[in-house]
C-alpha cells in the first residue's frame, strides 16, 4: 500500500484523478458489468417490473430534483436580470453570455462556504430545518402536470402524462405539503438560539398560517366547478379555445390566488418573512453557507411552483390559448398530422441523410455567392451551412411540435409559467413592503371574506345552472 | 386615493415597465469611461447660496469621511462663539499657533494659509484692464499674474472669476494644465542652468567611467 501512495506523490494533480479512474474503467467497470449483466441485471429487472409504482415515484422523484436547481437558478438570474433592467441598470454582465452562470456561480461560492451553526443551537434541528424546508418545495412538485399524455387508441383512456404521480387528491396534497413549509421555518427559527431568529420564524408562521386561509378557500369554487381535485384532470377540463380557461369562471378565485399565493411564496409585497432590506433576516439569521442556500432555493422554487400552479389551475395549463384544429375545422383543413416513418425509405434514408446537408448548405450559400462578387467560396460556404443549420432546427422543432403533444403541452406550460415569474419578478422591481398588520389586516379583513363570496356566488350560480338545466 | 382602488399598483406597473425598455444608464467600467471634462481637476470648494450663505452646514461628515485626513474643517457657531474643528488639533490654524507658541515660545506661520490670503488686487486690476476683462485670454492673464506676484494666489484666481466671469474651476484647469504656472512662491531659488550642475555632472562622469574602467580609452 505505501508503495502505491509513494507512487502516486509523484504523479502530477491531474493524474492523481485520471489514474485511479482508469483503474476504475479498466478493472472495476468489466468486473461490474459481467456481475450486473449475468447475476443482478434479471433479478433488478424482475423486482423493478414487479414494483412499477415505486420506480415511477423515485424516478418521479429524482427527475423533480434535478429540475428545481436549474429552475431555481434561472429564476434567480432572472430576478436580478430584470430587477435591474427595470432599475436601468445592466445587472450581471460578467459570468458567462450576459452573465447567465451568475446565479450557478453565487451557487457554487455557497457550497463552498464554511459549514457554521451557532453556540448552543440545537444542531440536530438546525440541520434538518433547511432540508425540510427545500423538500416540502420540491414535494409538490410530484402533482404539478407539466405535459398531457398521449390518448390510447384501443381503450380510448388517457395514459401517461408528464406528472409525477397524478392523485386524485392532488390539489389536497398539494396544500398540505405546502403547509409543511411553514414547520421548517419555525424549526429553523427555533433551533438558531436567537431570539431574532425565533421572531422571525415567529413572523413568518403568522404570515403563511394565515394567508393559507384564503389561498385554500379560493380554489373551492374551482373544485365545485371542475368537481375534482385532480390537477391533471382540472388540466385537461381546460381544452381548446383560452375562453374554456377557469380565470374566466373564475375571476375573483384567481385573484385572491394569486395574492395569497404572493403571500405563501414570501414575495414583495408580502416578503415580511424575510424582508431583507429593513429587518434582520428573519428565521435565516443564523444561516449560513449551503444550509442558506437550501431555505434561499427553496424561496425560489417556491416562486416556480406558484406560477406552475397558477397557470394549472387558472391559465388552461399546458394548453395553448388557440385551438388549432378548431380553425383548421372552420376552415375545412384536414387537422395536421405528422407521421413520419424514416425506415420506409430504405436506402434512399442513407443517401437522404448523406446528400440532403451538403446540397442545402450549397444552395443556401448560393445567393451570397453570386450577388456578392468580394465574397470568398468558404465564407458563403459557411453562411449557407449556418441558414441550413437554422431551417433545419426549425422544421425539426415544427415537427417535433406538431407530432408530439407532450412537447408542445411542456413547452406551452413552460411559457405560461415563466410569465408569471416575470409578473412576480416585476412586482418585487415595482411594489415597496406592507406594513405587517396591514398585511394580516388584508388577509383576514379583505382576503378571507371575498374568498367566501367568491365560494357563495360559485356554489350559487352551479345551483342555479342545475335548476335552469336539469 | 385614486377612482379606481388599484389604479396606483397598475400605474406602478406600468412605470416599471416603460423603465425596463429603456436604454440604461451602466457606464460599463473599465471598458468605458464616465465622460468627464478633460480639465476636471477636482479641488474641493464650498459653495454659497443665493442669498450669500455658506451652504455647509458643518457637519463634519466630509472631514470624517476623508481616508487620509487632508479635510479639516474650522468654523464659527451660530453665535459666533466656538471654532469648532475636526482633526488633529495641530493641524488647525488658531490652534497650531497656540500650541507652537506653547512649544516654542514663538509664533509659526502657518503656510497652509497663506495662500488664501487676500492679496492687493490694483495691479491684478491693471493687467485685467489690459486684457479687457476678457476669459479667452486667461493664459496671458494668469501669466502676467504670475510674473506680477510671483505666483498665483488663490485670492487672484477668485478676482479674476469674479471680474471676468469666467468658472472659477475653468481659470483653475488653465492654471493646473500648464506646467510654468505654479500657486505657491518657489521654495528655494533655482540654480541658474549651467556651471555648478553641468561641473557636478562631469564629476560624476569621470568617476563613473574611471571605476569601469573606460578612462584609459575615452581620455
Amino acid at each position: 500500500m505505501s508503495s502505491i501512495s509513494r507512487s502516486l506523490g509523484h504523479v502530477s494533480p491531474a493524474g492523481k484523478v485520471i489514474i485511479p479512474l482508469l483503474v476504475v474503467v479498466f478493472v472495476v467497470a468489466p468486473i461490474l458489468t459481467v456481475l450486473v449483466g449475468a447475476v443482478i441485471g434479471p433479478w433488478l429487472l424482475d423486482l423493478l417490473g414487479s414494483n412499477l409504482g415505486i420506480v415511477r415515484f423515485l424516478v418521479a422523484i429524482t427527475g423533480v430534483l434535478l429540475f428545481s436547481i436549474p429552475a431555481a437558478f434561472i429564476i434567480i438570474y432572472m430576478e436580478l436580470k430584470v430587477i435591474a433592467y427595470m432599475n436601468l441598470r445592466v445587472g450581471p454582465n460578467r459570468v458567462g453570455p450576459a452573465g447567465a452562470a451568475h446565479s450557478v456561480v453565487a451557487g457554487l461560492k455557497v457550497l463552498s462556504k464554511e459549514d457554521f451553526s451557532p453556540a448552543n443551537a440545537d444542531r440536530f434541528v438546525f440541520t434538518w430545518a433547511p432540508v425540510l424546508v427545500f423538500l416540502t418545495a420540491v414535494m409538490t412538485f410530484l402533482v404539478i402536470p407539466f405535459g398531457p399524455g398521449y390518448v390510447d387508441p384501443a381503450t380510448g383512456e388517457r395514459v401517461g402524462g408528464l406528472v409525477g404521480q397524478d392523485f386524485n387528491i392532488g390539489l389536497l396534497y398539494l396544500f398540505a405539503v405546502g403547509g409543511m413549509t411553514v414547520v421548517g421555518l419555525l424549526l429553523a427559527g427555533w433551533s438558531s438560539f436567537n431570539k431574532y431568529s425565533l421572531l422571525g420564524g415567529l413572523r413568518s408562521a403568522a404570515q403563511m398560517v394565515s394567508y393559507e386561509i384564503p389561498l385554500t378557500l379560493s380554489v373551492v369554487g374551482l373544485i365545485l366547478l371542475a368537481g375534482t381535485m385532480s390537477l391533471t384532470e382540472i388540466a385537461h377540463q381546460q381544452e381548446g379555445w383560452f375562453t374554456s380557461w377557469f380565470v374566466f369562471r373564475q375571476p375573483l378565485g384567481a385573484l385572491i390566488f394569486f395574492i395569497a399565493a404572493t403571500a405563501e411564496a414570501n414575495r414583495t409585497p408580502f416578503d415580511l418573512t424575510e424582508a431583507d432590506s429593513e429587518i434582520v433576516a428573519g428565521f435565516a439569521t443564523e444561516y449560513s453557507g449551503m444550509r442558506f442556500g437550501f431555505l434561499f432555493f427553496a424561496e425560489y422554487v417556491n416562486v416556480f411552483i406558484v406560477s406552475a400552479l397558477m397557470v394549472t389551475l387558472f391559465f388552461g395549463s399546458w394548453n395553448a390559448p388557440v385551438n388549432v384544429n378548431d380553425i383548421l375545422n372552420q376552415l375545412h383543413i384536414a387537422p395536421i398530422t405528422v407521421d413520419l416513418d424514416p425506415g420506409s425509405l430504405g436506402v434512399g434514408l442513407l443517401l437522404l441523410v448523406m446528400a440532403v446537408p451538403v446540397a442545402l448548405t450549397l444552395l443556401f450559400g448560393l445567393p451570397f455567392y453570386l450577388t456578392r462578387s468580394r465574397m470568398p467560396a468558404w465564407q458563403a460556404v459557411v453562411i449557407g451551412f449556418v441558414l441550413f443549420n437554422v431551417v433545419a432546427m426549425g422544421i425539426a422543432f415544427l415537427l417535433a411540435y406538431i407530432g408530439l403533444v407532450w412537447l408542445a403541452g411542456v413547452i406551452w406550460f413552460f411559457i405560461k409559467s415563466f410569465m408569471f415569474v416575470f409578473v412576480f419578478v416585476w412586482m418585487r422591481g415595482t411594489f415597496p413592503r406592507v406594513r405587517i398588520d396591514h398585511l394580516m389586516g388584508f388577509a383576514w379583513k379583505w382576503l378571507l371574506p371575498a374568498a367566501l363570496l367568491n365560494l357563495f356566488l360559485t356554489a350559487t350560480a352551479i345551483v342555479v345552472v342545475k335548476v335552469l338545466h336539469p | 386615493m385614486s377612482v379606481i382602488p388599484g389604479m396606483g399598483l397598475v400605474r406602478g406597473m406600468g412605470l416599471t415597465l416603460r423603465r425596463f425598455f429603456q436604454p440604461k444608464a451602466t457606464i460599463m467600467w473599465p471598458e468605458q469611461h464616465a465622460d468627464v471634462a478633460p480639465k476636471f481637476r477636482g479641488r474641493l470648494q464650498l459653495l454659497y447660496d443665493e442669498y450669500g450663505t455658506l451652504k455647509c452646514e458643518t457637519c463634519f461628515q466630509c472631514a470624517q469621511a476623508c481616508p487620509i485626513e487632508c479635510i479639516d474643517m474650522g468654523g464659527v457657531d451660530t453665535k459666533g462663539r466656538f471654532h469648532v474643528h475636526w482633526g488633529p488639533a495641530e493641524t488647525y490654524g488658531e490652534r497650531r499657533e497656540e500650541s507652537a507658541l506653547r512649544r516654542s515660545g514663538r509664533p509659526v506661520a502657518d503656510t497652509a494659509y497663506e495662500r488664501f490670503a487676500g492679496i492687493d488686487v490694483a495691479p491684478l486690476d491693471a493687467i485685467l484692464e489690459a486684457h479687457d476683462f476678457d476669459p479667452g485670454r486667461m493664459l496671458r492673464i494668469l501669466e502676467e499674474t504670475q510674473a506680477e506676484y510671483g505666483y498665483l494666489p488663490v485670492a487672484a484666481l477668485k478676482h479674476i472669476s469674479r471680474v471676468t466671469g469666467a468658472w472659477y474651476a475653468q481659470i483653475y484647469g488653465t492654471a493646473t494644465s500648464y506646467r510654468h504656472l505654479r500657486f505657491e512662491p518657489p521654495a528655494v531659488e533655482a540654480p541658474a542652468a549651467g556651471t555648478a550642475q553641468v561641473a557636478a555632472e562631469a564629476g560624476f562622469r569621470s568617476a563613473l567611467e574611471a571605476s569601469l574602467g573606460y578612462g584609459g580609452r575615452a581620455g
